[in-house]
């Protein structure tokens, strides 16, 4: 899948936004937004608040894991689990990345956030990287990977199915040549 | 004026489903069509269901201001649902172009009721197996000597490997999803608890993808 079809997803995520206007309810097809009273947070899609903040009116409010501190306790944590952990948003990296590069003068911190959103996803795919190479060499048929985000899976995605389905028909292969052979004796 | 824009129940009258629902269902519909080696059954009625939203939609946005900040954020919403009906069915195309006799022999075995392919992709796969057969033989067949002008197209078909990996989620508990053990491997079976996520091989959960209880990501 195209990253950009990731952020596509990602961007129906809901965020928090403080509107300078007021207005009723907007009916979405994929649900009702608002109503929208001016200086009062509502939760809005991620592609609803880029263009409203766009347009100037509104004012986006960082999700509270956006923040240096809490950053860098998902990473401790990370560092010192063997297993993946949950990530506070299923498209950590999206958005920080959409929300970081659209309301720089929003958010306070923000170089350092970027970094500490950079450190998260560096720990996270080296251990990624090392566990498929752990999978691939013990060559179990399944595998579980619980909290992985949709934007890490598709990291590994043309890579990892496939060396899988190669795998998988050596193996066919070999199968057939030892009932092959066995049937010569 | 008065907000015009209701989330109207459609979609056939006994089961009146809400729109968003429809939204989800075909967002669902899309990402497992994209993943899935095989062709899935058609969601064409949502499709046209939510064809007619967009259009309904449409309609009512004429009658509001230009100036109005729900247009930008209406049309907007529309963009993102016509992108992903248009990519669903431009994955299935795509689908049916490489697999075009395979898809058409299997469609065949099963009962108009259960067909995979809408009445349109069903044609189109006609026409492009058609059209294709007639390009050989234009090309190579006649001018090669009679013994070897049988060609059969569905021996010539890509086959989808249902055999290839995928990754999924599942949406509710599955216990004991077998997959098949090779060579010295034995059969090994997976229990999918509700929301875990997996790597495998597609052929084992390929009726769960069908049923909705887990979702290829």
């Amino acid at each position: 899948m195209d990253p950009s079809e990731v952020e596509f997803i990602a961007e129906k995520e809901l965020v928090s936004i403080v509107p300078n206007f007021t207005n009723n309810e907007v009916h979405l097809i994929s649900g009702d937004v608002g109503p929208f009273r001016a200086g009062l947070p509502v939760n809005v899609p991620i592609w609803m608040a880029l263009n409203l903040r766009q347009r100037q009116k509104c004012r986006i409010i960082a999700p509270d894991w956006l923040d240096v501190e809490k950053l860098e306790a998902l990473i401790e944590g990370e560092k010192s689990n063997r297993f993946f952990t949950k990530m506070p948003s299923e498209h950590y990296m999206v958005v920080a990345q959409l929300l970081l590069s659209a309301v720089d003068d929003d958010i306070p911190r923000v170089e350092e956030i970027r970094m500490a959103v950079k450190d998260l996803w560096d720990v996270r795919i080296s251990k990624l990287r090392s566990s498929v190479d752990t999978f691939i060499k013990t060559g179990g048929p399944h595998a579980r990977l619980d909290y992985l985000t949709t934007m890490e899976i598709n990291s590994v995605r043309p890579l990892l199915p496939q060396a899988l389905d190669f795998i998988d028909r050596l193996n066919k292969v070999l199968k057939k040549l030892t009932t092959f052979v066995f049937s010569l004796y | 004026m008065e907000d015009t824009f209701g989330e109207e129940d459609f979609l056939n009258e006994d089961e009146p489903v809400a729109a968003h629902e429809v939204l989800q269902t075909l967002e669902d519909a899309w990402l497992n069509e994209k993943f899935c080696p095989d062709l899935l059954p058609s969601q064409d009625m949502y499709v046209e269901a939510m064809m007619e939203q967009i259009q309904q939609m449409e309609d009512n946005l004429t009658k509001l201001k230009k100036t109005d900040f729900r247009v930008e954020v209406h049309h907007m919403e529309l963009a993102r649902i016509r992108y992903i009906i248009t990519s669903y069915l431009r994955t299935r195309l795509e689908k049916i172009e490489q697999n075009t006799a395979f898809i058409l022999e299997q469609e065949s075995t099963r009962g108009p009721e259960n067909a995979y392919m809408s009445e349109g992709e069903l044609n189109f796969a006609r026409e492009f197996l058609a059209l294709q057969e007639n390009h050989h033989k234009q090309l190579v067949l006649k001018h090669v000597p009679p013994p070897f002008q049988d060609f059969m197209s569905t021996q010539q078909s890509l086959v989808p490997n249902l055999r290839s990996h995928v990754f999924l989620r599942a949406k509710k508990d599955v216990n004991g999803v077998v997959i098949e053990g090779d060579r010295d491997t034995r059969d090994e079976e997976v229990d999918l608890e509700e929301n875990s996520q997996h790597i495998m091989q597609y052929k084992p959960i390929a009726n769960l993808v069908q049923d909705g209880s887990v979702q290829l990501i």
